[in-house]
Order: structure tokens, then sequence, then C-alpha cells
């Protein structure tokens, strides 16, 4: 039986799990390529007018390879941390695929909760039904797959630049670099540094999160806001980019908290949807590395006395 | 202290007779409208979704009149409405406006202590017993459930009418007359005389209206202003319509939910397209949907605010429903940018698909 796994989403950050999984119970994994204009193009056929770009592109994602595997890992996200959503698109993903792209092969439609083992492995067996169905096997699959996954790490960390700035956003926008077009590597051209939510502690997070009225109901929401309220009180950061896909509604709120949270402290939205120009996005991280006093100077060239 | 808290259809009228069982002053906010609508995009978030928007203005109308605590409902499932208080609060924060805000969060997430802390809040304003306290709040839930009848049947009678308008007319009475009672009892008297006038309005036999549900989000399909009157419009049409979530409906479902018994029926209909709870009231409108047809109604409307999370899932899920059932199903997007005449024409562009859909015989094959 051949699995395929659509790159997207959250499964950029949970990969690893997926992999070791459906590896070791012996079967063949094919992936999507990397994200591309077709994959971007057949999303965008498919997906529902009104969802936002990621949601378009692990579409597009899905119906590139939908003819070329037996069962299409689409996990339906549910909380990764307890009491802790998603997005609402996410825990109706499966929904949105079935009924949007035709002639799909199986798909695993089980709820997916990331905070308990037990959840954790009945997902494993409802989504490995097909493919075995000798328990412990699973169960050692799935012992194996979380090992792995606990012992990867994600993250970018740029380290000897003069300027850097907290890179904010959802993983699957930061780490695809077609959605961002190529914005970590734009920015470290430019002399500026990035760093990512993964690299501040969870206490320091829960301490971050006290300050607001009510605790956020986001997994998103309580990352975002405790990294970047953090990393501005510390001012071990320049600055603060946040990226976001237009329409989403996390982002939507979690700006605000933001920008309420951190006064007036540099901070940069960067908009993207599938119009999006690379030159206009070129143009605006310029000029924020520009107020930052940083980056190389362009105009270094021109004589003093003008 | 003088309360205040945002429109949602015909909930202010049942908020008056609570607030005068309490003895709580209480400014009611002026009814939606473009005012609030402007004041309310002009400081919120560009992206938030139009109930934010329109819930702001009416607030800061509110305050304008001397209200200075704002009472809000609560949630905590993934739809953005659950963050609705916080962002409102900085907002009217930086504003310079002093307002207290009570947020009656889901006894589960903020625990049943914090709750009844915030209600208290607001009642040790009240100089009414215990007893009286209850009384009025049971009051303010009949009139909500009386009020949502009436709108009901007349919504859907309207469609069969002898007398063009009869039920328009007695629902635009019932509400101001409502409206303007003296006491919560009165209230319920007033509401219940137009509940029996409008079951005995006069049937035209001979009529066989087009009939449309109303499916989406709560906030858009309830609050009349915030779907461009949607519903009068149609019963101007001779259109019969339904709405199955109504203010009642969400406080029985609230109340019934900690069980798992709220809205069987919806959740029995959904179950082939969508199982699960997804947050917002996506499975609400999938299961509306069915039921639609189940109950031969001709088509149905989805209405919601751009951006909606729950409903953009649940819109990728209409077409095969409308496929499956043969079931023509519209899908309207609104916000502040709402054009009046291009969403009329689309809705009698609808309304006229469904009118030759029966008189053409080849298209139910």
């Amino acid at each position: 039986m051949k699995i395929g796994l659509p790159k997207g989403l959250l499964n950029y950050k949970y990969s690893t799990f997926f992999e070791t999984f459906f590896f070791e119970l012996g079967t063949e994994i094919v992936y999507s390529s990397d994200t591309n204009k077709e994959i971007l193009d057949l999303g965008v056929k498919h997906c529902v007018d009104e969802a936002c770009l990621p949601i378009k592109i692990f579409h597009g994602h899905v119906a590139s390879l939908r003819d070329k595997c037996d069962l299409l890992i689409t996990p339906r996200i549910m909380q990764i941390r307890k009491k802790e959503f998603i997005c609402p698109k996410f825990c109706g993903l499966p929904e949105m695929l079935v009924n949007s792209i035709p002639n799909l092969p199986m798909i695993t439609t089980a709820p997916l909760y990331f905070f308990s083992k037990e959840k954790l492995y009945s997902w494993c067996i409802a989504s490995a039904e097909k493919i075995t169905k000798d328990r412990s096997k699973v169960k050692a699959a799935c012992t194996k797959a979380m090992e792995k996954q606990n012992n990867t790490s994600y993250g970018i960390k740029n380290q000897g630049f003069r300027k850097n700035i907290a890179l904010i956003g959802h993983p699957y926008n930061i780490y695809d670099s077609f959605i961002n077009m190529n914005l970590v590597k734009k920015l470290n051209k430019l002399g500026v540094g990035v760093i990512t939510e993964e690299f501040v502690e969870e206490k320091d997070l829960d301490i971050q999160i006290q300050k607001l009225y009510k605790r956020p109901f986001w997994n998103f929401a309580r990352n975002a806001f405790g990294f970047s309220t953090f990393m501005a009180e510390q001012k071990k950061i320049d600055g603060i980019i946040y990226i976001s896909s237009f329409a989403c509604g996390i982002d939507s709120v979690v700006i605000e908290l933001i920008k309420s949270g951190i006064d007036e402290f540099p901070f940069m939205v960067l908009k993207i949807d599938e119009h999006t120009g690379e030159a206009g996005l070129e143009t605006r991280i310029e000029a924020f590395v520009d107020m930052l006093g940083g980056g190389i100077n362009y105009e270094s060239n021109l004589s003093p006395l003008r | 202290m003088k309360v205040t808290f945002p429109h949602l259809g015909n909930v202010y009228i049942a908020a008056k007779a609570l607030f005068q069982g309490l003895g709580i002053e209480c400014v009611i906010p002026p009814l939606s409208n473009k005012a609030a609508l402007e004041i309310g995009s002009l400081y919120s978030p560009e992206e938030i979704c139009l109930p934010f928007k329109i819930q702001l203005g009416n607030y800061i109308q509110s305050i304008e009149q001397g209200a200075d605590t704002v009472i809000i409902t609560g949630s905590c499932g993934p739809c953005r409405f659950g963050e609705y208080g916080e962002m409102q609060m900085n907002i009217l924060r930086k504003l310079g406006y002093d307002v207290k805000f009570i947020v009656a969060d889901s006894p589960s997430d903020i625990g049943i202590r914090e709750l009844f802390k915030r209600i208290g809040y607001m009642t040790a304003y009240s100089n009414k017993n215990k007893i009286q306290k209850i009384k009025s709040l049971f009051d303010a839930i009949k009139i909500i459930e009386l009020m949502d009848s009436v709108e009901g049947e007349a919504r859907y009678k309207s469609g069969f009418e002898l007398r063009k308008g009869e039920c328009k007319r007695l629902l635009n009475k019932c509400k101001s007359e409502a409206f303007n009672a003296e006491s919560p009892g009165e209230m319920i008297e007033v509401i219940q005389h137009y509940n029996e006038k409008i079951k005995n309005v006069e049937f035209d036999a001979q009529k066989n209206p087009i009939k449309v549900a109303v499916i989406g989000e709560i906030y858009t399909i309830i609050e009349p202003f915030s779907n461009l009157y949607i519903e009068d419009r149609l019963m101007e049409m001779g259109v019969s319509t339904k709405r199955r979530l109504t203010p009642s409906w969400w406080v029985k479902n609230t109340a019934l939910s900690p069980l798992g018994l709220n809205s069987m029926d919806i959740k029995k209909a959904s179950k082939d397209y969508m199982a699960l709870c997804i947050g917002g009231h996506a499975r609400e409108c999938i299961g509306e949907a069915v039921l639609a047809k189940e109950d031969g109604f001709d088509g149905a409307i989805q209405i919601f605010p751009l951006g909606c999370m729950p409903e953009i899932v649940s819109k990728a899920i209409l077409p095969k429903i409308s496929k499956d059932l043969g079931l023509p199903i519209m899908t309207l997007v609104v916000d502040e940018m709402t054009g009046e005449a291009g969403y009329l024409t689309r809705v009698e562009a609808f309304i006229d698909l469904l009118e030759r859909r029966r008189e053409d015989v080849l298209s139910r094959c």
C-alpha cells in the first residue's frame, strides 16, 4: 500500500511523526513536491474561494498526490496542547477535501490530539486500519514515531548578524519558502538574523500569557503572543515581523493582542495571499530594516559633499 | 451602574425586561445602524469579522448615552467570538472610555465560581431579593421564546397570507408594543396577544409560496442589519422563510450542551457530512441544509461574515449537499463593504431560479 504525505499546513512540523509511523508499518511513502506554482494553481482551482492561502495550498498538495497513492494523510488536528485548538478549518479539513476534490483515494479522518498518548494511539489505530490489524505492531510504530518526533527540533536561529528580528507566524507560513518568497534568505541578505518561536521556554510563555484577560484558546495565539512580548520585553531583538495569510481569523486577533502587548516596539505585518508580488514584499522588508537602522548601506557609494 | 449590551435580533426586548425586573439601569443601544457600523469599522482591526465591528459601534453609541458596563457572552470554541471581549476591552480603553466588561464565559473554561463572581458583580447593584431575581430571569427567557415564536410564525406564514403584508404589520406592531410595555408582565401579555393573532392569520389555500431556509453564521442571520434585512425583503417578495438558529435556540442549546442532548435533530441530519463539532455553528449549518430538504423547502441561503472560519468549512461542503439532495443553496458573504444593489440582485435571481425550477418539470430529473 502506498501512503501519500502531502506537504503543507502542520505537516511541516509533524512530518517526522507520520513518516516514522507509516515507515514502521512497512508501507511505501509518496511525498508531494515542494510547493510551486502548479500546486498553488491546483489548490486555487479546487478549494473554496474564501479559504486562506495555506489551506488552498494544502488542497493543491492533496490534489497532486491523489493518483499516486492509496491512502492520503490528511490529519484532522484538533488540539496540540490541552484545551488549545488550532483553527476550525483544521478540524474540518478532511470534510473540506472530500467535498472539494473529486476522485480522492482513501483519506485519514480520525481526529488527532497531540497532548495525550492514548488519544494519539487511537488516531494511529484508526488510520492504520486498512494497513494492518495487528495492534501490537501499531503500538510499537506509534511509540517509535512519538519518540522520533520528540527528538526532532525545529526553528530558525541565525547567529552573527548585526540586527536580529523575531519572525512570527504559523509554521506553514514560515517554513514554506514558496509562500513567503524566501523571506528568511532575503532578511539574511540584508544583514538581519532571524529567530523563531521555538527558542523560548514554556515557562516564559506562561508568564506572558498571564498578562491577558482571557487564557487564549488557540495554540498559535499562545505561542505568538508569548514569544513576541517576551522577546520585546527582554530586548533580545530589534524588531518583529509577523507573516500572516490574508483573511486568517486567528491572526486578525493575535496581531491586535501583540500590538497592545508590545507598545512602540518595531513591528511589521506582512500579508500574503495568492496574488502577492515579490517586489512589493522586498520593498517593505528593506524599508523595515532601514528603519531598524541596520542592513547594508546601499547609499554608501555617494560622495559626502552632496 | 448603567448596563449595555450588543444587539442580536430581538434580544434587546428581553434584555429590557430582564434589567427592569432586576432593577438595574440599562442603556439599550440604538438599533444597529449605518453610523454604528461606521464607528465600529473605524476603530476595529481591519480583518476582524463583521459582528465585532457592529458590536463595537453598539457599545460606543451606548457609552455616549451614559452606559458604563458592557455585558457580553463568551465562548471558548475555536471560533474568534471567544476573543471578542478581550479585544473590545483593549480598543475601548485605548479610545479613553472607562467601561467595565462582564464576560459570561462558559463555566467549563473559567470555572463556575468565577462565572458567579462575574454575574454577582452585576446583581450586587440590584435591590431585589433572590426570588425576584430568578423570576426576572425566567421572564426574560419566556419573552425571548415568545418573541422568536411570533417572528418565526410571521416569517413562515407571510407566503400564505390572504391579505398581503398582514404578517409583517403584526410582527412590527408586536415588536414596538412589546418594547414600550411598562413591565415584564405586561410585555409577556402583549407578545402572547400577538402570538395568538399571528396564529389566526387567514390563509390562502390556493397559495404555494417559495420556501427558503436561512442558514449560516448565527449573528449575521439573526441580526437583521448585518444581513441587510434579508428576511424582510423575502417577506415582501412573498417568500416563506425559516431560520432555526434563534436566540432562544441558543439558550436551550447552551443549557443542554453539557449533557450532549442539544439539537439532536440537527446533529443527526449533519452526520453524513460532518460528524464532529468544529466550532462556531458549522455543523448546525450543514444539518439545517439537510433538514431544509426533508421539510420540503425549495432552497437555502447561507449567510456569513467575510473570513468566518467555521462557515468557510461548511461552504466547502454545501455544494455536495446541494448536488446530492437537489436543493439549490446560495451563499452570501457580508462585510462592511457589502453593496445593497448587488446583494439584492443576487437574492432576486435566486428566488427566480427557485420559481422556474418548480415550473420546469425537467429540472427535477
